[in-house]
């Protein structure tokens, strides 16, 4: 099978600042790849970059076609579908139209369908999605009335719905508690079971190594890690450059 | 060569008052986040003061530096006032509301000083010598050198002020973030109203300086606001140096381009005069250049997002609504007296115009002053396709609306890259390039004239207002022309509302939400703009050849910059993002249903209605700062969910009775 998300070489620089540096990286079929690495490391721009938002050097191929001169729109309907960290819901729209323009791009002449006559079918995607973390309740809420966590979902569940070859989440479970994590956790690890390949970017080192089959670290916007989440565990460049800013991290927060 | 360098200097003068009043656009801007504007208008205001003070008018005469003095300090106070009275309550509301209760201003200002001065315009009395200068063997007046002079040192001054004050500091971390400013240890209000007072101070100079070049009327200063602010956006509504320059530049510029119209090259319309407007489309055209350069295609990561527009609910019961205002508007045709009967046509065509915004700026959040331009171009394509070419109902109307699509998508396309309060300028700058290059010339508008425009037929019936059936009163206009405008504004109702209900519309909320969300949602975010321009422009067009049909004519000035202004007030006090807020839009609209039986009712008209329409415009604005249909669906839905909780309450109460 080929392999669903492939980066090779993906450089991002603004000015003078070196934010991401020659990374490679695959997402296999079936497979739930982790990308960690402290604050600043360059994993929002990774993504930004593969998804097309910012301009980048180096390759990116989907399911083996070649979209690295794609805009972002047309990279997501090709089946590249992603999240943000802040989440960016449409505030305006109810969850279910959320998800919606999320999962159907209709020729101009559906549209002109639409508008004169009949209403378009609702694609399944949009009622799995809610179903796969338990939103059927809210598809009539606006993201106002919603909480954290479920906002955050929301957004998961955006992305889900448009059916994608992989999934990018950028910090999904930041913002949610212990509890809600581990549940996030185990949707997340259904979802790819059913099928749907992802690339999950985290704080909480738990979850990404207890969920991941692969985990690929970052610092300073290079890979310096690479491998089973038991051996970036216990690699010892890992260990100093993500366990002592976490530690610190922890400190700083007393 | 000699005549290059005169029109240069010449231009030096209006490049003054263009570059000062740019100025005071940036620093009101930085200071409080709001495009005002009415700032033209208070150089208004300081130019009818400075000639009233040193002229007698109130029965004193005063030296020039004295009066100089109350002057600024009068024009200190009309920014003071509109300060505490207008942009305070509306801090936290969009930058839209804002814009339109600055145009509340902007006709406020206007109305008073016709009501108090008269329409005739006068003489603003000169501060400057009267020497001539000799320069490279041509005679300029040294009022020009003066001039610049005067705005240099300004300029000079209030860059001192920013960069060693603490004030100017604050103002400085302001604009980037509001707690920075809080942490100088000054308020958001304070720091608002210090600018303000240098803005409005700035704006009395310019009133004051500008005596060389134009006279203290209703209009000429208060347009000064368009150039100002296409310099004020070239340096990005920040940088107070490049927005000087520019502003001298565009007088500069114009000064050249009227330069190059007097040369044999230069194109000419009948009549052998020049071309029309080309200073207009010459900033334009610039405008979009230097933006596009700049601008992206998706806004970038961390660029400020600004205030959401009002929600935009989904509409339900469409044909019931379609049915019963059609109902109303069939009764109202047939029984209203004459006067009544235009004045509901009126608000019909002005429904319609506010439709075309509820499409582009309601929906896609693109803040687009452009609408009534495109009507306009609709107009007058009827009128041309009937008096140059014989063709009338219905081809004349689909040719025009059709052209309305083709110079709204031109428009659309070189905005695809400026987004919020920049494009409401580019826009405006748009349409005062369309009125002045297009309507106003001879080969494609009508001159100064009217072009007319043959009544309506369809299969040898008489659409027309001169038709036979005449209503109740048997008086023109005929209501028959009426029952196609009703059925028009019907079926543009119901396809703007099938809009909000389908994918399209979703896709066009989800881009006025966050555009960057949007694109990776797998929504082609430039598709979706110009489709909505596309649709939007159709609806303006459709308005354009109502007008023209309505009064059998069409004139520049009818789709001129200010009441395509007062259009975006009307769409939006009505309620922008609705298409109940549309038809409330048409109602309060110049000459509408509302403001005729305001006329009736008081017997006030001319400058009194432009002033208590100013008047209501802020208030209204202030006290629905969604619009009106808006606010009633608030109340409505928090009514309904109070209904819902208390139904709940009784009905835990009867199971708790039955246990
Ligand atoms: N638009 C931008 N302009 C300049 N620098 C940026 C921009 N976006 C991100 N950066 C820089 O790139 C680096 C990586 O940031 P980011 O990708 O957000 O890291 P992470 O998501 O791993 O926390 C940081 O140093 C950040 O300051
Ligand atoms: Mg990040």
């Amino acid at each position: 099978m080929t392999t669903v998300l492939s980066a090779r070489g993906v450089s991002v620089s603004f000015g003078g600042v070196h934010a991401v540096v020659d990374v490679d990286l695959d997402v296999e079929p079936g497979q739930l790849v982790g990308l960690i690495g402290p604050n600043g490391a360059g994993k929002t721009t990774f993504v930004d970059a593969i998804s097309g938002f910012v301009p980048h050097r180096g390759t990116v191929t989907l399911d083996g076609v070649d979209i690295t001169g794609s805009s972002p729109h047309s990279r997501a309907r090709r089946g590249l579908s992603r999240t943000w960290q802040a989440i960016e819901l449409f505030d305006d729209l109810t969850v279910r139209e959320n998800l919606t323009v999320a999962a159907q791009h209709p020729s101009t002449l559906a549209t002109l369908k639409e508008l004169f006559a009949r209403p378009i079918p609702l694609s399944q995607g949009i009622d799995e999605a809610l179903e796969a973390f338990a939103l059927e309740e809210l598809a009539d809420a606006t993201p106002t009335e919603l909480t954290q966590g479920q906002r955050k979902l929301v957004g998961v569940a955006r992305a889900l719905a448009a059916r994608p070859k992989c999934l990018c989440l950028d910090e999904p479970a930041a913002g949610l508690d212990a509890h809600e994590s581990v549940a996030f956790g185990r949707h997340l690890r259904e979802i790819v079971d059913r099928g749907t390949p992802t690339l999950l970017i985290d704080h909480d080192m738990g979850l990404v190594l207890g969920i991941s089959d692969h985990v690929v670290v970052l610092e300073f916007g290079q890979v310096i890690a690479d491998g089973t989440p038991g051996e970036v565990r216990s690699d010892p460049s890992v260990v100093a450059a993500y366990l002592g800013s976490a530690a610190d991290e922890l400190t700083a927060a007393d | 060569m000699q005549d290059l360098v005169l029109f240069v200097l010449l231009g030096l003068g209006a490049g003054s008052v263009i570059a000062g009043i740019a100025l005071a656009v940036v620093i009101t801007y930085r200071g409080s986040g709001i495009i005002n504007l009415a700032i033209g208008a208070i150089s208004m205001v300081a130019a009818y003061a400075f000639w009233a003070l040193r002229s007698d008018f109130f029965g004193i005469t005063l030296a020039t530096v004295p009066a100089i003095v109350v002057v600024m300090l009068s024009s200190i106070l009309v920014g003071v006032v509109s300060e505490l009275l207008v942009f305070r309550p509306l801090r936290t509301s969009s930058p839209l509301a804002k814009l339109v209760a600055s145009l509340g201003i902007l006709l406020t200002l206007q109305a008073t000083m016709l009501l108090w001065f008269g329409s005739a315009s006068k003489q603003i009395p000169n501060v400057f010598p009267d020497d001539i200068l000799q320069i490279f063997d041509t005679s300029i007046p040294a009022n020009r050198f003066w001039m610049a002079a005067v705005v240099v040192v300004i300029s000079l001054a209030v860059g001192a002020v920013y960069r060693w004050t603490r004030f100017g500091l604050a103002t400085r971390a302001a604009s980037e973030n509001e707690v920075f400013a809080m942490l100088a240890g000054l308020s958001p209000n304070q720091l608002s109203m210090v600018n303000t007072l240098l803005a409005s101070a700035l704006a009395g100079a310019m009133g004051i300086i500008a005596a060389p070049l134009a006279q203290a009327d209703s209009t000429t200063l208060v347009l000064f606001i368009v150039p100002a602010l296409a310099a004020a956006l070239f340096a990005g509504f920040t940088s107070l140096p490049i927005a000087v320059i520019a502003g001298f530049g565009i007088g500069i510029g114009q000064s050249l381009m009227f330069y190059a119209s007097t040369l044999s090259w230069f194109p000419t319309e009948q009549g052998g005069n020049p071309l029309p407007g080309t200073q207009a489309l010459l900033t334009f055209v610039l405008l979009v250049v230097a933006l596009s350069l700049r601008g992206a295609s998706l806004p970038t990561r961390g660029e400020l997002v600004e205030k959401r527009l009002p929600e935009a609910p989904r509409p339900k019961h469409l044909a019931r609504s379609a049915a019963v205002f059609g109902a109303i508007g069939v009764v109202l045709l047939v029984v209203l007296p004459f006067g009544y009967r235009q004045a509901l046509m009126l608000s019909l065509i002005g429904m319609v115009l506010c439709l075309s915004l509820v499409v582009i700026t309601g929906f896609v959040g693109q803040v687009s002053l452009a609408q009534v331009a495109l009507a306009g171009v609709a107009g007058f394509v009827v009128s041309h396709m009937i008096v140059d070419a014989g063709i009338g109902f219905p081809w004349g109307p689909i040719a025009g609306s059709i052209a309305g699509v083709v110079v709204g998508l031109i428009v659309g396309a070189s905005a695809l890259r400026v987004r919020g309060v920049s494009l409401a300028v580019v826009t405006l700058a748009g349409v005062v390039a369309i009125e002045q290059f297009g309507f106003a010339s001879k080969r494609w508008g009508a001159g100064s004239a009217g072009s007319p425009v043959e009544q309506p037929s369809l299969l040898g019936f008489d659409l027309g207002t001169t038709a036979s059936y005449r209503g109740l009163d048997g008086k023109l206009p005929s209501p028959v022309l009426g029952f196609v405008f009703l059925a028009c504004v019907i079926a543009l109702c119901l396809l703007v509302a099938q809009i909000r209900r389908s994918v399209l519309g979703q896709q066009m909320l989800a881009v006025r939400a966050n555009e960057r969300a949007a694109a990776a949602a797998g929504i082609n975010v430039a598709r979706v703009k110009i489709t909505a321009y596309a649709i939007s422009s159709f609806i303006a067009g459709t308005a354009g050849w109502m007008y023209a049909y309505n009064f059998g004519s069409v004139s520049a000035a009818r789709f001129g910059f200010l009441i395509a202004l007062a259009f975006v007030a009307f769409a939006y006090i009505g309620g922008i993002t609705m298409v109940s807020g549309a038809v409330i839009g048409g109602l309060v609209a110049t000459e509408g249903l509302v403001p005729h039986f305001f006329q009736e009712l008081l017997g006030i008209s001319g400058n009194w209605t432009l002033l208590v329409g100013g008047l209501i415009l802020i208030v209204t604005v202030i006290q629905n700062p969604e619009g009106v249909a808006g606010t009633t669906y608030r109340k409505r839905q928090a009514s309904k969910r109070a209904k819902a909780a208390a139904d709940v309450a009784t009905e835990t109460m009867a199971r708790a009775g039955e246990s």
